[in-house]
């Protein structure tokens, strides 16, 4: 069975993430994606310190549109394991790689781990609830 | 596919090779905010989560500079907060955690509600409706070149170093919104542009924060906690 492709996007830049743990034999690539950061208004400054960062990370960089490319480093059919996000914009890269290839989006390690979902109304709200956990190691219950 | 080189002689030749792969950037500046984990470690053995809370309101405080770090997933917001706990009681890195509580809260919002990023959340309460607004930021702003010598000082910051305090952000924001009446979302594309640790939802929300579509007022600020909280010759007006 082929080893996996890890995709590192720009929202799990470490090593110790948790995604790395699902295929540690893998190969990790991150595309850099000119268009991309143009969509989400990268300057200069930005780009130069994710790309400091990837050059300390076990990962292989290639530049071009992030779908097309990851479509052509995953062609012979092997599965891609990636970090979870919010951002709609990896998402729907993820949405578009579902097509063709079985994507896996791993979480970070919680913040805090609650029983049920807090009220996200107003900040407060959700950190009377929070901070029942926020201060345990490893924000465990 | 080639991949790309990872090894470079100095940060300037590093430099080269991102200008290469950036057409439209060249003449930008670069931080000298490192990025990658060695750097990040380094800052986080730096931090004083207890200093943290009793001075963070001031622009010369304890602040951490942790946040390009967090916000890129080069640090886990669960290894600064496990980190935060061996430095004191809880009580007294509470100020701390829950501003780590912030980037969580952002993130969850952010998550559900992917459609609010760029749109009004609530009206504004201001006594203004959106359309008040213009949609541009003007060249004056985005060059530091306003009437406001304060204004003009955080605008230089940011496009320096990528990095600005946090009330520096919510004075600007403030500015950029209410003094000058500029929709917000044209204040965050102009931080996103320029910010390390510029986070859509974190970045987002904030300024929907102080424009009061995600709040229940507006956030102003008066020269009097600008002159009490900067220690340095900041004036808010050159008048």
């Amino acid at each position: 069975m082929m080893p996996p492709l890890i995709w590192l996007h720009e929202d799990c830049l470490r090593a110790s993430h948790n995604l790395f743990d699902h295929a540690p034999e893998a190969k990790a690539v991150f595309i850099w994606d000119d268009a991309y950061m143009n969509a989400m208004h990268y300057g200069l400054k930005r780009r130069v310190f994710i790309y400091e960062s990837l050059c300390q990370l076990p990962v292989e960089i290639y530049a071009g549109d992030t779908a097309t490319s990851l479509a052509q480093l995953a062609q012979d059919g092997r599965d891609i394991i990636t970090g979870k996000t919010a951002n709609p914009a990896l998402k729907a890269i993820m949405a578009i790689m579902r097509e063709n290839a079985k994507l896996s989006a791993i979480a970070d390690v919680p913040f805090v781990q609650m029983d049920s979902p807090p009220d996200l109304r107003r900040f407060f709200k959700y950190w009377n609830k929070a901070k029942k956990h926020a201060f345990s190691y490893d924000g465990r219950p | 596919m080639e991949a790309q080189k990872k090894t470079f002689p100095d940060r300037a030749a590093l430099i080269a090779h991102v200008k290469s792969l950036s057409p439209g950037h060249d003449g930008e500046p670069v931080s000298d905010m490192v990025g990658g984990r060695i750097a990040a470690e380094a800052a986080l053995a730096q931090i004083d989560p207890i200093a943290y809370g009793a001075s963070r309101n001031y622009l010369d405080g304890a602040v951490t500079r942790l946040s390009p770090y967090i916000r890129h997933g080069i640090l886990s917001l669960n290894e600064v907060r496990n980190h935060a706990l061996q430095m004191g009681d809880d009580k007294a890195v509470e100020k701390f955690i829950q501003e780590l509580g912030w980037r969580d809260f952002w993130q969850r919002i952010y998550a559900q509600n992917p459609d609010w990023l760029w749109a009004d959340i609530e009206d504004y309460k201001t006594g203004f409706v959106a359309s008040d607004y213009a949609d541009e930021l003007p060249d004056d702003i985005a060059n530091g070149e306003t009437d406001s010598a304060a204004m003009n000082h955080f605008i230089a910051e940011l496009k320096t170093t990528g990095y600005l305090h946090n009330h520096a952000r919510m004075y600007l924001a403030a500015y950029i919104v209410h003094w000058r009446r500029i929709k917000w979302q044209a204040g965050a594309a102009f931080f996103l542009a320029h910010l390390l640790d510029g986070d859509p939802a974190s970045n987002n929300f904030s300024f929907q924060w102080v424009a009061s579509t995600f709040a229940n007022k507006p956030y102003f600020f008066n020269l009097d906690n600008l002159q009490k909280l900067h220690a340095g010759p900041v004036r808010l007006s050159q008048q």
